[in-house]
């Protein structure tokens, strides 16, 4: 996907997601009381986010928007700056180049799903422990020094949080005191 | 009555929990710091949910103080490694690291270490003796008037973070989307929820923050394999020792860059969205112009380390000040104080310094406090911040990510709170990815409300529209909102050339001229006058040097 496409495919995502939110700002529903109806601010600011994604949409088709960037190399402001490695064409390619990111999405969304089945102990050590192998590869010395880590930063930070401030964090339905 | 409260501050403050969390505090900000892809924001972001039960004063000491370590942090790495440890301390590394490898590391870490503590402390003075007086104009802000701050923040800060103005306009706006998700504030009414009963209570702000800065952060630090497996530097063991009193005596002979750079840093820091990533680069840059010996600058100057890292630790009182002013947040960080004041039931507005003064001035201790701490801990903790550059991201990735979905939990015990991490994560590594800043995103997320709630009181005083454009404050704004909406466009245009550019910069002068004149009084409409004498001066100064080539070419 070239860079001026990427940007007009963003720009009418954003555009479709304005308009889906502009529809569902008419379900909204209208007490008879106040000055200003509940449903008028998220007009407004769809509203203008509909036409600022129209405007990038002229913008990106004219080629006048500034590259997105495909590595991020860390800024204080949050925005990206030009990187210089760049995504391999083909699937291969592109599950090469996301790998990491891709583990870290559905081990923290695996987390998440079994959370309530084997409680945030137990979830979070392993989610840990995993995305440290994943990440950082599978040899048995790591595997190692990735459980203490694991354990040693997930546990301990647990147990700061149970014991410490009190906090009662989600157990699971397996083993109930976890 | 102002005795018997700073009193009460100090007690707070000097209480040994407090000063060890401030220690604990500083030291994890300096650790944070000196950790290459770890930004302050997100060392402050994560402090948050540890403050949760200690008492306002002392969880916003702990988070000042993991603030101040952050912003001191950066330097360590930047100079030994040539790595910046933050965003902020960038321009550091350009005589830092030449400095250090040129032998002198000793004397460039306290050039670093004292340049930090005079920017930290002079910020921390000005918030002091500025927030009041701000907050004492904050007090004529009307609901219009408030509404025209929120939109000149956010304009502001999307035209400074991002080289797109529409990107930082578009992240503004989706920020403010966010936040109208669940009941309206005003009769509780449900939008956006689409059925599903969690939105109904809305995002919970932190658990945004957290995951649109922390988690893409950390996912956009890990994106490489490789570079997620490399040590960030193999320098394990140094003996180095901080030369303190030459680099103390090294400042004092150029006490006007490091009032300078100071002076620019706080400015930077009052600006929405401008912060310390902004400011060490503007210092420097200021520093070389104004230096005797500009060729020297990179091969290992001493004001090249004094500039950035004054300018860099004096952004946060700048940020802090509109803050504890007026409740709008000078960066991010700021935001997250914010949240973490509103969590305790605090709202910071022009009304906050006069109604939690124990508070207000728990801060302005705690700012002052920090800086102290800072330097003790630097000169004592060199080594584990070199050992902590040894560290592999993927493996701070991984345990951050647990730690930040425990803290999160812990905000309202709901694990809804972590899906908002995980979803705004995946947002906010989207919008990095495709070249939209977040700042404006965060400003827009946490000022949403504060925008809903003045619209909605001033159409409830009255439904005439007319009082955005008639009330001198809100005519100010509006009139600052447009010129810096139109301020990446006049810095292109400049670049090429373009000859309506020379005009840009008096037509602010002029255009601010009307409110200050309607507000009333003597010295606001003499402020006004004068703006106005300098704006026409330089545009018949403009056009007269516009005629000069033609007449000589004639």
């Amino acid at each position: 996907m070239g860079r001026l496409s990427q940007d007009t495919v963003i720009a009418i995502l954003l555009l479709l997601i304005s308009g889906g939110l502009m529809l569902a700002s008419f379900d909204i529903r209208e007490p008879d009381y106040g000055q200003l109806s509940p449903a008028t601010w998220p007009r407004v600011v769809v509203g203008v986010l509909g036409f600022l994604s129209f405007l990038y949409l002229i913008q990106s088709l004219r080629g006048a928007g500034t590259p997105a960037s495909v590595d991020v190399p860390k800024s204080g402001d949050g925005t990206a700056s030009s990187g210089q490695d760049v995504e391999p064409a083909g699937v291969a390619g592109f599950f090469g180049y996301w790998r990491n990111v891709i583990w870290c999405f559905s081990l923290f969304l695996l987390y998440l799903l079994t959370m309530p089945y084997i409680g945030m102990l137990i979830g979070g050590v392993s989610f840990a422990f995993l995305l440290l192998n994943a990440l950082g590869g599978w040899q048995p010395r790591q595997l190692l020094l990735h459980a203490v880590i694991a354990i040693v930063a997930v546990g301990g930070m647990w147990a700061l949080f149970t014991f410490g401030l009190r906090v009662p964090l989600p157990t699971g339905m397996i083993l109930p005191r976890f | 009555m102002v005795a018997e409260n700073l009193a009460l501050a100090f007690a707070g403050i000097a209480a040994f929990d407090t000063l060890a969390l401030m220690i604990v505090g500083v030291g994890a900000g300096l650790l944070a710091g000196s950790i290459p892809g770890f930004t302050i924001a997100m060392a402050v972001v994560l402090t948050l949910p540890f403050t949760f039960s200690m008492d306002p004063a002392q969880g916003l000491a702990t988070m000042i103080a993991v603030l101040v370590g952050g912003l001191s942090g950066g330097l360590m790495s930047g100079i030994l490694t040539g790595i910046p440890g933050t965003p902020s301390s960038v321009a550091t590394t350009f005589d830092g690291f030449p400095m250090a490898r040129r032998g002198e590391p000793g004397f460039a870490l306290g050039l670093g270490v004292w340049s930090s503590f005079c920017g930290g402390t002079l910020s921390a003075i000005m918030l002091v003796l500025f927030a009041p007086q701000l907050a004492r104009v904050g007090l004529e802000f009307q609901p219009w008037d408030f509404f025209m701050l929120v939109m000149f923040a956010l304009t502001v800060t999307a035209s400074l973070a991002g080289e797109n103005m529409i990107k930082g306009l578009i992240a503004g706006a989706i920020g403010l989307l966010v936040r109208t998700v669940g009941e309206d504030q005003a009769v509780g009414v449900g939008r956006f929820d689409f059925g599903i009963d969690p939105l109904l209570g809305g995002f919970d702000f932190i658990a945004v923050l957290i995951g649109v800065f922390a988690f893409s952060q950390l996912l956009s630090d890990i994106r490489d394999p490789k570079s997620a497996r490399e040590s960030l530097s193999e320098r394990g063991n140094v003996r180095i020792k901080i030369e303190h009193l030459r680099a103390i005596k090294a400042i004092a002979k150029r006490w006007t860059t490091m009032v300078r750079s100071a002076l620019i840093g706080m400015f930077t820091g009052i600006l929405p969205g401008a912060g310390g990533s902004i400011a060490n680069i503007l210092a420097y840059d200021q520093a070389k112009k104004a230096s005797k010996t500009p060729e020297k600058f990179g091969k290992g100057e001493p004001e090249g380390v004094i500039a950035p890292e004054t300018s860099n630790n004096a952004v946060e009182g700048g940020a802090l000040t509109p803050l504890m002013a007026l409740g709008i947040p000078g960066d991010v960080t700021a935001a997250i104080m914010l949240g973490a004041l509103l969590i305790h039931d605090v709202v910071p507005g022009p009304t906050f310094i006069a109604e939690e003064p124990v508070l207000a001035y728990s801060i302005f201790i705690a700012f002052f406090v920090a800086n102290f701490i800072m330097l003790g801990m630097q000169s004592m903790m060199l080594r584990v911040f070199v050992l902590v550059t040894k560290i592999r991201m993927y493996m701070l990735a991984a345990v951050i990510l647990s730690l930040a979905s425990i803290g999160v939990f812990a905000l309202h015990n709901s694990t809804f709170d972590i899906w908002t991490l995980f979803w705004f994560g995946i947002l906010g590594f989207f919008m990095r990815q495709f070249g939209f800043p977040l700042a404006p995103m965060i400003l827009g997320v946490v000022l949403g409300n504060v925008a809903e709630l003045n619209l909605s009181r001033a159409l409830a005083i009255s439904t005439d529209l007319s009082p955005f454009v008639t009330r001198p404050w809100s005519l100010f704004f509006l009139t600052i909102a447009i010129f810096s909406a139109a301020f990446p466009y006049f810095q292109n245009a400049r670049v090429a050339g373009a000859g309506w550019t020379k005009f840009y910069l008096p037509a602010v002068r002029i255009a601010v001229t009307l409110p200050f004149v309607m507000m009333g009084g003597v010295i606001r409409p003499m402020i006004g006058a004068v703006c106005f004498l300098i704006g026409c001066f330089l545009v018949f100064r403009r056009l007269k040097d516009a005629g000069a080539p033609a007449d000589s070419a004639v």
